[in-house]
């Protein structure tokens, strides 16, 4: 009988998941309906976004995530990868926590205090090296790789770790170098589970909403360079949500919603079960 | 220069570049904390847990009403989210184990684990606050619980299945039912895991600012009324510092430092218990 | 106390007073070691598990040096000087001895490129050169009809038994003087140990082999020469028959004989 009530309550509680996953989609896809029949394709086209005049189209926000997550990418990905090899191959045991320390002091700082940072202290560099406002893409991507960065290096150091020791070792019986074992057996023999981290720390980086907030201005328009400020999708709903006044408006900002769930969603499930699954089976 | 030289040089330069990533990183690191800690600490005064919210320019303004609402939105969120985080994570260790639907809750659950948090916020925003036409705790709390959930599930599924499957048998075989046997031993047996999970899922909620912008939404002022909106540190930080005035980017910089602080303690407290678990 | 045979013939090493402590541990893991390594023929290094022999091995080609903090004293001769020195370049010293491993260690490439690896290494390019050699290193190691077909492929797709001898082969095709063998059949059935046994014997021709066995028969089948070592220290060194029928040593007598180990 208890038995019975206790399977059935794990049960419920497991499938509630699936049904919270089920009803985000459900939602999201419903509420951003009218904006997609008014709007059809263009939605994702067109750049204009007019609440005044009840035109809205995604176009820039879409354009700034991809390109701030993909500055971003830029910055961090090289830096990660250094990062990983100097903990798994270069630092002695001291240093090694030293760092791990420190990488989970930087992931215990909520990500609204890196951009109140980056708005505080690193835009105004922006601003004195770039003239203009200081805020916008570049600003956004530099703040997101920093806040990516710790959360990155320590997934690529565990897939490099993976590295069987004595395969390593064989390498450098042959006369090579630390960096000829990195680059012909690390590399190679983890690069399932490295590419797979890397994109991991992508996905997160498209949904993160506070650090970049703070730095990217907020501004419907394509920019014309990384020095404009702009806007992102996330940025968009944290900013108007609460404002929006007509159901049109609210179903746009629902359409941004489930664009951005769809994008991580992609992103997350490729990292996860295309690379991540295929290193864990070799 | 020989091939083996130049093997030789190009390693030094790699290890030079490796090096100078980390030391990039670490500056980064420093000056972030730095800021934090400096900041924070000449904010941290006594009226800030004695005030309330107050007009800029009001020397006995403080940041009560974010703390209590804090604490408020995370201890509710924490008591929802655990329990079912947990059943759920016993379902899949316990009884689903390697069958099709535990693995494909276990894929969805991971996913969602990294899903953008302003999303959750977004269907919170549709699914009660829109229906009940105003703002509110309970909506923040279940946004925070929402996030909650795929992390403790994930906790208490890996630390149960640690538990050996030799103690489940010798329970059942002194005529033990299931429940009994999980519960008197496996949960005893991955109690440090679980607790660790535990923590670290508070740890990881507490600093989450997206979900509650358009759920518990802010307030200047102390409350506890669930249903009504909730102030919270995080929204208040970031609705202190984009306004222009300095007290109140300075009260900002305060709510930073212990929340901060407050996360920190949390993942620290989670591993030593885990540390500590593990020697057992 | 211990007893070295005193091997007449050219030596390929010689180890001196060798002294041995990893990082943080109390002890040393190896004593006062001598121990001469004839040149051209098979010294096999017997002895229960822990008693130091991959220790001792790994110090050949200063493995050791990859993990920071452990300590060691004496000396290893090696073509006229002591390659303990500080001062010793490893990446030299390691392409003159080679180093076979306890389990296969195929590198994530094809068979062409894994057996090309160490001679890419050494800066050679030539196309011709390089496909001469990878042939002549893969028939040296007896797998080359097995493989010729499918150079291209992954290493990884290859058995066991073949892909230790691809790593033979791998190993060979830098000439190195020494071989250095950990417990190379550890992790290979039996037809695939009897091959490389067969190998390892043809080999010393060209290179002087040390190989580290739990097997005592291997030993007997393969050596030249056999050290049983024990507790850190090398008890006994002379020629396998010897050793194996009249052991010099009591501790000797009792491993051979079964009694411990
Ligand atoms: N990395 C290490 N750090 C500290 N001590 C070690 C390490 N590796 C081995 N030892 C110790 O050194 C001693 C010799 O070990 P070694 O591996 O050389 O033994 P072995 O004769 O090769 O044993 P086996 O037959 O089991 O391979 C052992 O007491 C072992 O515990
Ligand atoms: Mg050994």
């Amino acid at each position: 009988m208890i038995d019975k009530i206790f399977f059935n309550l794990t049960r419920f509680s497991a499938l509630l998941i699936l049904v919270i996953v089920a009803w985000i989609f459900v939602v999201l896809f419903n509420h951003s309906l009218e904006a997609m029949r008014t709007f059809g394709l263009d939605f994702i086209t067109q750049d204009e976004w007019a609440p005044n005049l009840d035109k809205f189209g995604a176009y820039a926000a879409i354009l700034g995530s991809v390109i701030s997550t993909t500055l971003a990418m830029l910055l961090a990905v090289p830096i990660a990868i250094g990062v990983a090899i100097f903990l798994s191959e270069i630092a002695h045991d001291k240093v090694k926590s030293f760092f791990g320390i420190s990488v989970e002091l930087l992931a215990a700082i909520p990500s609204v205090i890196y951009g109140m940072w980056g708005l505080f202290y690193f835009v105004p560099i922006l601003r004195d090296i770039f003239g203009g406002m200081g805020i916008g893409l570049l600003a956004a991507g530099i703040v997101l790789a920093i806040m990516i960065l710790p959360f990155m290096a320590a997934v690529t150091r565990d897939a490099m770790n993976t590295t069987p020791d004595i395969l390593k070792e064989s390498a450098y019986a042959l006369g090579g170098t630390q960096w000829d074992v990195i680059k012909d057996v690390i590399i190679p023999y983890a690069k399932a589970g490295i590419i797979g981290s890397l994109i991991l720390a992508l996905g997160r980086a498209i949904g993160e909403t506070m650090a970049v907030t703070f730095v990217m201005g907020n501004v419907h328009h394509v920019p014309g360079s990384i020095l404009d400020p702009t806007t992102s999708i996330p940025v968009t709903l944290a900013n108007e949500f609460t404002e929006a006044d007509s159901s049109l408006y609210f179903s746009s900002l629902f359409g941004l919603a489930l664009t951005l769930l769809v994008m991580s969603f992609v992103v997350i499930a490729i990292a996860k079960f295309y690379f991540l699954r295929k290193a864990r089976r070799a | 220069m020989t091939a083996v030289q130049k093997r030789i040089f190009i390693n030094k330069l790699a290890l030079i570049f490796s090096t100078l990533s980390a030391i990039i990183a670490l500056a980064f690191l420093f000056w972030i904390l730095g800021v934090l800690v400096m900041k924070g600490m000449s904010a941290l005064n006594w009226n800030i847990f004695i005030y309330e919210g107050a007009p800029p320019g009001y020397m006995e303004s403080g940041l009560k009403h974010a703390l209590v609402g804090q604490l408020i939105l995370v201890g509710l969120a924490t008591g929802i989210g655990v329990p079912l985080g947990i059943l759920a994570g016993t379902y899949l260790s316990e009884y689903g184990k390697n069958s099709r639907l535990a693995h494909t809750i276990r894929d969805i659950s991971d996913i969602m684990m990294s899903a953008p948090s302003i999303v959750i916020g977004a269907f919170v925003y549709a699914v009660i606050v829109m229906p009940m036409g105003h703002f509110s705790a309970w909506a923040g709390a279940i946004a925070l619980a929402i996030i909650m959930i795929p992390i403790i599930l994930r906790t208490t599924d890996d630390m149960l299945q640690l538990v050996p499957g030799t103690l489940r048998e010798a329970a059942f075989a002194l005529g033990a039912p299931k429940y009994k046997v999980i519960k008197d031993v496996v949960y005893r047996g991955a109690k440090a895991g679980i607790l660790t999970g535990v923590l670290l899922g508070i740890a990881r909620v507490g600093g989450e600012t997206a979900p509650l912008l358009f759920t518990s939404f802010n307030d200047n002022f102390f409350t506890t009324d669930l249903n009504a909106a909730m102030p919270s540190l995080t929204v208040t930080i970031f609705n202190y510092a984009i306004s222009p005035y300095e007290d109140w980017q300075q009260l900002g910089w305060a709510a930073a430092f212990i929340l901060s602080m407050f996360i920190l303690g949390l993942n620290i407290l989670g591993r030593v218990i885990l540390f500590a678990g593990k020697r057992k | 106390m211990a007893s070295i045979i005193d091997i007449k013939d050219e030596c390929a090493l010689h180890v001196r007073d060798f002294e041995f402590t990893y990082k943080g541990a109390l002890a040393p893991s190896l004593k006062k070691v001598t121990m001469p390594i004839a040149k051209h023929s098979i010294t096999a290094l017997i002895g229960p598990s822990g008693c130091g022999k991959t220790t001792l091995l790994r110090s050949f080609n200063r493995m050791h040096d990859l993990y920071p903090g452990n300590t060691y004293a004496g000396e290893i001769e090696f073509e006229g000087r002591n390659i303990l020195t500080p001062k010793e370049d490893l990446i030299h010293l390691r392409t003159k001895i080679g180093m076979i491993f306890q389990k296969p260690t195929a590198f994530p490439m094809s068979i062409f490129d894994n057996v090309a690896y160490g001679m890419r290494l050494q800066g050679i390019k030539n196309k011709t050169e390089l496909n001469d050699r990878v042939e002549k290193a893969l028939k040296d190691a007896a797998i080359w009809k097995e493989v010729s077909d499918r150079l291209k492929q992954d290493a990884n797709g290859l058995s066991g038994g073949q892909q230790q001898r691809l790593c033979i082969a791998r190993a060979i095709a830098v000439e190195p003087e020494v071989l250095l063998f950990d417990e190379p059949t550890s992790a290979l059935d039996p037809i695939s140990t009897q091959g490389i046994e067969k190998l390892v014997i043809e080999l010393k021709e060209r290179v002087s082999i040390i190989i580290v066995t739990h097997n005592m028969q291997q030993a007997a089948r393969v050596s030249d020469y056999t050290g049983f070592m024990y507790l850190g220290e090398l008890i006994e060194l002379g020629q396998t028959e010897e050793l194996f029928v009249t052991p010099k040593e009591k501790l000797t007598q009792e491993y051979i004989t079964g009694k411990f180990g």
